[in-house]
């Protein structure tokens, strides 16, 4: 592995905390709201959220249409 | 191009990579649309009412499943830097928030619950999305101690390892089931 391609894998490590560090202050806000004063809107605004932060950046959705084969 | 090298290209392992991974997001379209029926009968069959269910296990178990996907991108991210150990830590990690999560909706939620699968529509709605969701769970967990055996024999390298991926993305979608069914069962809605 180059260093460039190590840079970018320490950089996706670095982004997959971050990532988890919005996940989980959502999941607090979610749980205080709902336990609280529960919207369904809000609700469902922060659950699209949270699904599509795990689309994008854990599951790598782009990768599924891209013509390369690499990981 | 000749016939020949043609025929190979397709078997290379970037090809099959990419048809893997085409037939990896089919399988998890089509299981999707399982869990949004089971949604969507949750909200035709409670309407604004929602079980009653304890709060704090709720918010436990959730708070396992999401630190278990950390903990599996990790694992992703660290074998495709070529770091075996890192691959096998935080795939034993992920295991063992997988665990905790099936103990604490199958073992302590299914069994504080005040109504049985039986008992009335709350129950039923309430126990086969859990236990719908819990059994991927825990196929979950096998597929990962599959990942984690071949891990240990040093089968997955920085360039291979799309087994690793599958297995991330399996549990990534399990993760994002959750992500609806949680505020669906424990937060929006009303107790009758």
């Amino acid at each position: 592995m180059n260093n460039n391609q190590d840079e970018a894998k320490q950089q996706e490590l670095i982004q997959g905390v971050g990532i988890f560090l919005v996940l989980a202050i959502l999941t607090i806000v979610e749980y205080f709201v709902g336990t609280r004063a529960p919207v369904a809107a809000i609700m469902w605004l922060l659950a699209i959220l949270k699904a599509g932060l795990v689309l994008w950046f854990f599951m790598h959705i782009k990768r599924a249409f891209r013509d390369e084969g690499g990981h | 191009m000749s016939a020949h090298s043609s025929a190979l290209s397709q078997h290379s392992y970037a090809y099959r990579l990419k048809t893997a991974r085409i037939g990896l997001w089919l399988f998890i379209l089509s299981d999707a649309f399982v869990f949004s029926g089971l949604l969507v009968s949750r909200f035709y069959l409670l309407g604004g009412h929602r079980p009653e269910l304890d709060q704090l296990v709720g918010f436990i178990v959730t708070s396992a499943l999401l630190v278990s996907s950390f903990f599996m991108n990790r694992a992703e991210v660290q074998i495709s830097r070529g770091n075996q150990r890192g691959l096998i830590t935080n795939t034993i990690v992920t295991m063992v928030l997988g665990i905790a999560f099936l103990i604490g909706v199958v073992g302590v939620e299914w069994r504080i619950a005040p109504f049985g699968p039986a008992t009335n529509v709350e129950g039923a709605v309430f126990f086969m999305m859990t236990g719908m969701h819990a059994f991927h769970v825990l196929t979950g967990v096998i597929f990962l101690a599959i990942i984690l055996r071949n891990a240990i024999r040093g089968v997955y390298t920085a360039e291979k390892h799309w087994a690793v991926e599958a297995a991330a993305n399996y549990w990534h979608f399990v993760d994002l089931v959750w992500i609806f069914f949680y505020p669906a069962l424990y937060l929006i809605g009303t107790l009758k």
